[in-house]
């Protein structure tokens, strides 16, 4: 299988802070990956290091054959690589139709072809009903969605996705998780940081733990979620002869 | 030719001095409420014509009058946070911008109808008296004025490192957000930092009275070096605003001298282009140092 | 891409176009057509400033240089060259153009008010600038342009009439290109990069790319309208060229107006030079700092109670009043 995605040996400091020290790993075309961690692991900087919006001090990123490194974020994303982000950043003064067509404009500049896939990728996100409401007065759920559709107009081939289910009640994780599968099913890369296990579980073929910018286990989700390492990071050393259970969330 | 190198550094330095008064207060209030103050000079504006009526009116030295100045400009200032500035906090850049160009342009308005663009002048005992060190002439009115400028500018060093107000307000100019979950008003604290500004610009509106003519506009020029002063020695860092408040009087001293009287401005603004240019971040890093 | 609107899109450009288009055969004192004149100007640089402004909120104060730059640009080729001001004016349009490239190339890497800053920094330069440089622009004293009567090849008319026509294509050139640019896929990056710069880079759009291109295109309008100024009063100097308060007005009638929409500097512009035009009736002119009092303090107004405009309340109350619908918030764009 070709690999969708290789981040080499990178790193990025800030100041005294070593957020992402030496991480290495790499995403097969058409898997789903998480990438999780206890809080200020680093996950969010791999995003945003990956999607272009710092320089890593040292490393490599390629995605789909093409060295990612100095590419700007605008770059990165006609190369494939879509994100949302963990806090959802609408284009608030205008609807959600118009939000996902300025994502779709990327491939096609012609304002019905836009509004043709940006119909798409709100219906796929179960938002049609309010497509023409500004997206400023949208839940935060839904904002989330729209996020998730404005990145899919984009036409991505990888997808990252940062803590889409934070907040989320059990109905609604289901439902996510089931849109996830969809988007496997249609043969995206999916790459998420996600908190909430069940969720992992559920989606990722391949986890990968960090623990103070450092990449601590890496493998399926059962062998991950007994690793001794793994459980002492979340949980403290006293914890380490127990496993964690499924449905616990971290 | 080395004496008047020497004496266009002094004559810089001096009124660098002044510089700093306006850009120390440009860059508190940026570092702590995150607002650029268009107005600044305005209030060293008001500053001068206090001075100016106290000393018409009651034969007050404006030196002296620095006690009525400064307290009643941080009066101003905690009122103008409260009113104005807190209103637009959560509104972004551009109402937060045009908020304090619209008083700035407002304050040059209002003084143009009550005060008319005459010149204003005080004199005193001292405006015309001058220290020789060697071949240099050091004006004493000058002088006086960088003295008690770096006086104040020590002082509220020691205020922002001391106190624990003034480290609450280093605290929320560093992260806001983490500054709230620790219990500090923030309310308070900008308006400590608007009123502390303020009082700075009047102190230096006092202080150039002996030696400058007030009129409306007069802010304009001052808060132009303090903008460029405070770009230059990093937007929110106390001592790098005194700094380059220095070294841009020193670059205009010396650009008057040497290229031509009027190219004072060019020579800041070509400083102010070239540090944006090549290190927008400004010479010296951080906040509120 | 469409704000939603209350009324046919024909009734809105329909009507105000009418009334433009006759109102100087119904009023004939030169004063009026004078004061029409003017609006239609700041109304085309305040919709000119509006597309780096309003849409991608690069909140420029500094468009003073392509103002003056169109000014001289025309004003050096028709006194030194005899070129006429027609071809002079699509000149000092691309002079402003290549300008606009170092200086978005300097100032947009800048963000929020060191931009602005750097903007103001970049006019006050060219104006120190063509203040020292008596060789080819005449310094300080700047120069009236010659009068050759009535040659309309040379843009000069002894019919004011003729003036507030031209003034009136370009405020319509202006609304003309901002109403394509609006619904295109160009309008929506640029209100995307208003809105959120991050957000916009990534769903792929070139922030820096899209900045410089309007900001070209809002330089070369502003050019032109500096060409017509010359033209207009016979007269150029740096501290008229490149005035700061020019930079002030282009910013101040869209945010009044309404930033970011189609007719708001428009209405800013209309209630802003009305609202001068009163003071100066009630006033006299002898109290110097009375208009920009009132500026100062209807921009303050707006900011606190309304700041994205009044374009928003007038719609707001016309939809309200005339449709008994609820009111909606500012400007939206659906698709």
């Amino acid at each position: 299988m070709a690999e969708a995605l290789i981040v080499r040996n990178l790193s990025r400091r800030f100041g005294g802070l070593r957020a992402v020290q030496d991480l290495s790993f790499s995403v097969n075309e058409g898997e789903t990956v998480a990438l999780i961690g206890p809080n200020g692991a680093g996950k969010t900087t791999s995003f945003n290091l990956i999607t272009g919006y710092h320089r890593p001090n040292a490393g490599s990123i390629a995605a789909f054959g093409r060295e990612l490194v100095g590419l700007r974020p605008h770059a990165i994303c006609a190369h494939g690589l879509a994100r949302t982000f963990q806090v959802a950043r609408p284009f608030g003064k205008m609807t959600v139709l118009a939000n996902v067509m300025t994502g779709a404009f990327l491939h096609d500049r012609t304002m019905d072809g836009a509004r043709e896939k940006a119909h798409e990728a709100i219906d796929f996100v179960g938002l049609s009903a309010k497509e023409h409401l500004p997206a400023r007065d949208l839940t935060t759920i839904d904002q989330r969605r729209l996020e998730m559709a404005r990145a899919l107009a984009t036409q991505p081939r990888l997808l990252l996705l940062d803590e889409v289910m934070a907040g989320l009640n059990p109905a609604e994780i289901d439902q996510a998780v089931a849109l996830i599968e969809r988007l496997s099913q249609r043969g995206l890369t999916i790459v998420i940081v996600e908190h909430v296990m069940r969720a992992i579980m559920a989606v990722a073929r391949i986890i990968v733990v960090l623990d103070h910018g450092q990449k601590i286990a890496e493998g399926k989700p059962e062998e991950v979620m007994a690793n001794a390492e793994v459980i002492r990071a979340y949980l403290g050393t006293g914890f380490v002869h127990g496993a964690v259970s499924g449905a616990a969330q971290c | 030719m080395i004496d008047t190198l020497a004496q266009a550094v002094v004559n810089g330095l001096l009124i660098g001095g002044i510089y700093a008064l306006v850009s120390i207060g440009v860059t508190l209030i940026f570092g702590v409420v995150k607002i650029v103050n268009f107005a600044q000079g305005e209030f060293v504006m008001i500053g001068m014509y206090i001075s100016f009526f106290l000393a018409a009116r009651f034969g007050i030295d404006p030196l002296l009058s620095l006690f009525v100045s400064m307290p009643a400009l941080f009066v101003v200032g905690v009122l103008v946070q409260h009113f104005l500035i807190r209103r637009v906090l959560a509104l972004g850049d551009m109402p937060q911008i045009f908020l304090t160009f619209a008083l700035s342009l407002l304050l040059v308005n209002v003084a143009l109808l009550l005060f008319t663009a005459d010149y204003r002048t005080v004199e005193t005992p001292y405006s015309e008296v001058a220290i020789h060190l060697g071949a240099i002439y050091v004006p004493l009115a000058k002088l006086i004025a960088f003295g008690v400028a770096m006086a104040l500018s020590g002082t509220l060093w020691v205020f922002l490192h001391s106190t624990d107000l003034g480290k609450a307000m280093r605290a929320a100019a560093q992260n806001r957000d983490v500054a709230m979950l620790m219990g500090i008003n923030p309310d308070r604290v900008f308006a400590v930092a608007v009123g502390v500004a303020l009082a700075l610009a009047g102190a230096a509106g006092s202080l150039l009275m002996p030696f400058y003519p007030a009129y409306p506009m007069v802010g304009q020029v001052f808060v132009l070096m303090a903008f460029v002063a405070v770009v230059l020695g990093t937007l929110g860092n106390v001592t790098g605003a005194l700094i380059a408040s220095l070294m841009m009087g020193i670059a205009e001293s010396l650009g008057i001298q040497f290229v031509g009287s009027d190219s004072g401005l060019i020579v800041v603004f070509l400083m102010l282009l070239l540090t944006l240019a090549l290190r927008p971040s400004g010479l010296f890093g951080g906040w509120l140092r | 891409m469409k704000a939603k609107r209350p009324a046919p899109g024909w009734l809105w450009f329909g009507a105000p176009a009418a009334i433009a288009l006759v109102l100087p055969l119904l009023v004939s004192s030169a004063f009026a057509i004078d004061i029409f004149i003017r609006v239609l100007l700041f109304a085309f640089i305040g919709v000119a400033w509006n597309l780096i402004g309003g849409y991608a909120k690069q909140l420029s104060l500094g468009h003073a240089a392509y103002f003056g730059l169109g000014a001289y640009t025309s004003t050096i080729l028709l006194i030194r060259f005899g070129v006429s001001p027609w071809i002079g004016m699509l000149a000092g349009g691309v002079v402003a153009v290549l300008a606009s490239l170092p200086i978005g190339a300097l100032c947009f890497r800048l963000r929020g008010p060191y931009f602005a800053i750097a903007t103001i920094a970049t006019a006050q330069v060219l104006m120190l600038l063509f203040l020292k440089f008596r060789d080819f622009a005449w310094g300080a004293e700047g120069t009236t342009i010659p009068n050759l009567g009535n040659s309309p090849l040379m843009m000069q008319f002894d019919a004011k009439v003729a003036y507030y026509y031209i003034a009136l294509a370009l405020l319509a050139i202006g609304l003309v290109i901002t109403y394509q640019i609006e619904r295109s896929w160009m309008g929506y990056y640029l209100v995307a990069v208003g809105e959120d710069e991050d957000a916009a880079e990534a769903i792929g759009v070139d922030t820096l790319r899209i900045k410089r291109q309007i900001y070209m295109i809002s330089a070369f309008l502003t050019a032109l309208a500096g060409t017509f100024y010359v033209q207009y009063i016979y007269f150029i100097d740096p501290n008229t060229a490149f005035s700061f308060n020019v930079s002030v007005e282009a910013a101040l009638v869209s945010i009044v107006g309404g930033i970011g929409t189609l007719w708001g500097p428009v209405v800013g512009t209309v209630l802003l030079e009305a609202t001068s035009a009163l003071l100066q009736s009630w006033l006299g002119s002898g109290h110097g700092g009375a208009q920009l009092t009132v500026y100062a303090l209807i921009l303050i107004a707006v900011i606190l109670w309304r700041p994205s405009g009044l374009l928003g309340v007038l719609t707001n109350a016309y939809a309200h009043i005339v449709q008994a619908r609820p009111a909606k918030r500012e400007a939206l764009i659906d698709g």
